[in-house]
């Protein structure tokens, strides 16, 4: 009962269950909750469903003739299961794809403007932009460049960029660390944990690179083959020895002279 | 060698180049938003010639009433496209869309032979046939009107896509997929390419029936638009212009040099030949956009 006069998480996604083309089940029964102004990771292996996941709560699985057959998402109290991703843009769900698409043959400029939402005024996208470009300095300098051309760092920040120009309340990142260096990754991440900390906006953050995630998050979800396996805390997860084993790369050095071979299954898939 | 005669046949193919680029306009349109050459181009400009005649001669109307009328009304059919079939083709293969607009044209093309017979209509804009000299060279008022109207349709669209609701319409044209996660509606951007090629089709209607009638052949501008659309680079209005301009002057002093030796008709062959090496040599045409590889 205490747990209910809390605030209402910003978005709850009950037992989803997605299917592609009308046969292929992506995930099957799938439940998160992003509390309001919290920060979460969906963390897996490739092919496990954080895509799909997210996906379903943007909308855009339609565009690739995926569909919710069962479960119900909740956005801010709102049943938005068949709302269309455009709809929901404008509530305040914006999904950074992945792959960085941005639209390569735009300036950054242009790519801020083309996400403007219907009715912005001028002004208030100018001050808008400045805003990103004072997050992303690096966007500022190459601001009428091609965007084709940015570097895949850059461009990856022109992506989130262009999320915030549609003034999310809830934004989702899937894979925005994928191909950078390391050092990219931690200014990336660290420009979230300030978006995050400074709007109070939530972040639901899709993450195969576990250990970097891990360390700006407050929760993760664990998902294999399209179930969530595992759900705790970030310094839950980071001490759970099978997430080490298999998603943080060891933990603790390991003389595998010493080790005695046994083959280490992921037991919670059985 | 006549260096007048030869100036002249520059300029009139110069000007009847720009003519084509008013029809390619239309099909650059929709090609920059949703990545399909519209087949159907040809069939909306002659509908759109058509819908002009009804308002004018049938219904009695002014031309200058008729004209923004039968805009209007192309308007809401270009629009009324996307929402009838486009939409559902949504995400499937290009090749699939493409066979659409084939199927769209002979659709249109059935409806005007149906509507106002096959016969050639004749459309009056009260443009002087005298002919105009410039010094000793002599140009058609016809052609030089729509050389004009051409011109003023680049600037509009270049000025529009640099809009906020241009460059969304060109984000559409670079990522669909990008361009809903942002909540930027892709099915109104396509609908609103359609109309505005649709307004097109009746400029490009309206002046090409002036200068051949208007009846069933009208909807064959489609060959000479394609190749001027490839050769620009498809997504390019400056392209569009720039290889109208070409295609007009090599086909009209070509035309000269050639007619002679294979006895006519080698205007067909020139056009093919420029489609054919177009495709074969520089597949993106001259303005065309890459696809950016980063490496």
């Amino acid at each position: 009962m205490q747990e209910k006069a809390e605030a209402q998480p910003i978005l709850s996604m009950n037992s989803v269950e997605v299917l592609y083309d009308n046969v292929m089940l992506a995930i099957k029964g799938v439940s998160v909750q992003v509390p309001t102004g919290a920060m979460i990771a969906l963390l897996g292996s490739n092919g496990a469903g954080k895509s799909t996941t997210l996906k379903a709560i943007s909308g855009l699985l339609k565009a690739e003739r995926g569909r919710i057959s069962r479960g119900e998402v909740m956005f801010q109290g709102t049943d938005i299961t068949e709302m269309l991703a455009q709809k929901r843009v404008e509530m305040g769900i914006c999904h950074v794809i992945e792959g960085r698409r941005v639209f390569e043959h735009l300036t950054p400029d242009e790519n801020l403007t083309a996400a403007a939402p219907r009715g912005m005024s001028r002004s208030a996208l100018n001050a808008e932009k400045e805003k990103i470009y004072a997050y992303f300095p690096r966007l500022a300098e190459r601001r009428n460049s091609q965007a084709g051309y940015l570097s895949g760092g850059e461009q990856q920040m022109l992506a989130i960029g262009r999320a915030l120009v549609t003034q999310p309340k809830l934004l989702m990142l899937d894979e925005p660390s994928l191909g950078l260096a390391p050092f990219l990754v931690e200014e990336i991440f660290g420009i979230l944990q300030k978006i995050n900390q400074e709007e109070g906006m939530s972040v639901l953050l899709v993450e195969q690179n576990a250990l970097a995630a891990l360390e700006i998050v407050s929760e993760g979800y664990l998902i294999e083959n399209g179930r969530v396996v595992m759900h705790g805390t970030a310094e839950a997860l980071k001490s759970n020895s099978d997430i080490q084993e298999f998603y943080l790369g060891g933990g603790e050095a390991t003389d595998f002279h010493n080790v005695k071979h046994y083959s280490r299954r992921k037991r919670w898939l059985s | 060698m006549d260096w007048i005669f030869l100036a002249e046949l520059a300029i009139n193919g110069a000007l009847t180049g720009l003519l084509y680029s008013l029809f390619a306009i239309g099909l650059v349109l929709i090609y920059k938003a949703s990545s399909v050459p519209n087949l159907a181009q040809g069939g909306l400009t002659m509908v759109g010639a058509y819908v002009v005649l009804a308002l004018s001669y049938d219904a009695g109307l002014p031309l200058w009433l008729a004209i923004p009328l039968a805009a209007v009304i192309m308007f809401g059919l270009g629009f009324g496209i996307e929402r009838v079939a486009l939409r559902r083709l949504a995400g499937r293969p290009v090749v699939m869309i493409l066979m659409l607009t084939l199927g769209l044209d002979i659709f249109l093309r059935g409806t005007t032979l149906a509507i106002w017979g096959g016969t050639s209509r004749s459309m009056e804009l009260g443009v002087s046939y005298e002919p105009l000299f410039l010094g000793d060279i002599f140009v058609s008022r016809i052609h030089l009107v729509g050389a004009g109207v051409a011109l003023a349709l680049f600037v509009a669209f270049m000025l529009f896509f640099r809009t906020r609701t241009g460059i969304k319409l060109r984000a559409i044209a670079d990522d669909y997929m990008a361009s809903w996660s942002v909540g930027v509606s892709v099915e109104r951007g396509v609908g609103l390419s359609w109309a505005l090629a649709s307004v097109v089709a009746v400029a490009a209607g309206v002046i090409w029936g002036e200068i051949q009638g208007v009846d069933q052949a009208l909807s064959l501008l489609l060959l000479k638009g394609l190749t001027v659309a490839v050769l620009g680079g498809l997504d390019s209005i400056l392209g569009a212009v720039v290889a109208g301009i070409i295609l007009g002057v090599v086909e009209n002093v070509g035309a000269d040099f050639l007619d002679p030796l294979v006895g006519g008709g080698s205007r067909e062959l020139i056009v093919a030949a420029v489609l054919i090496l177009t495709v074969m040599i520089r597949p993106h045409g001259l303005f065309g956009r890459h696809d950016i590889e980063r490496v």
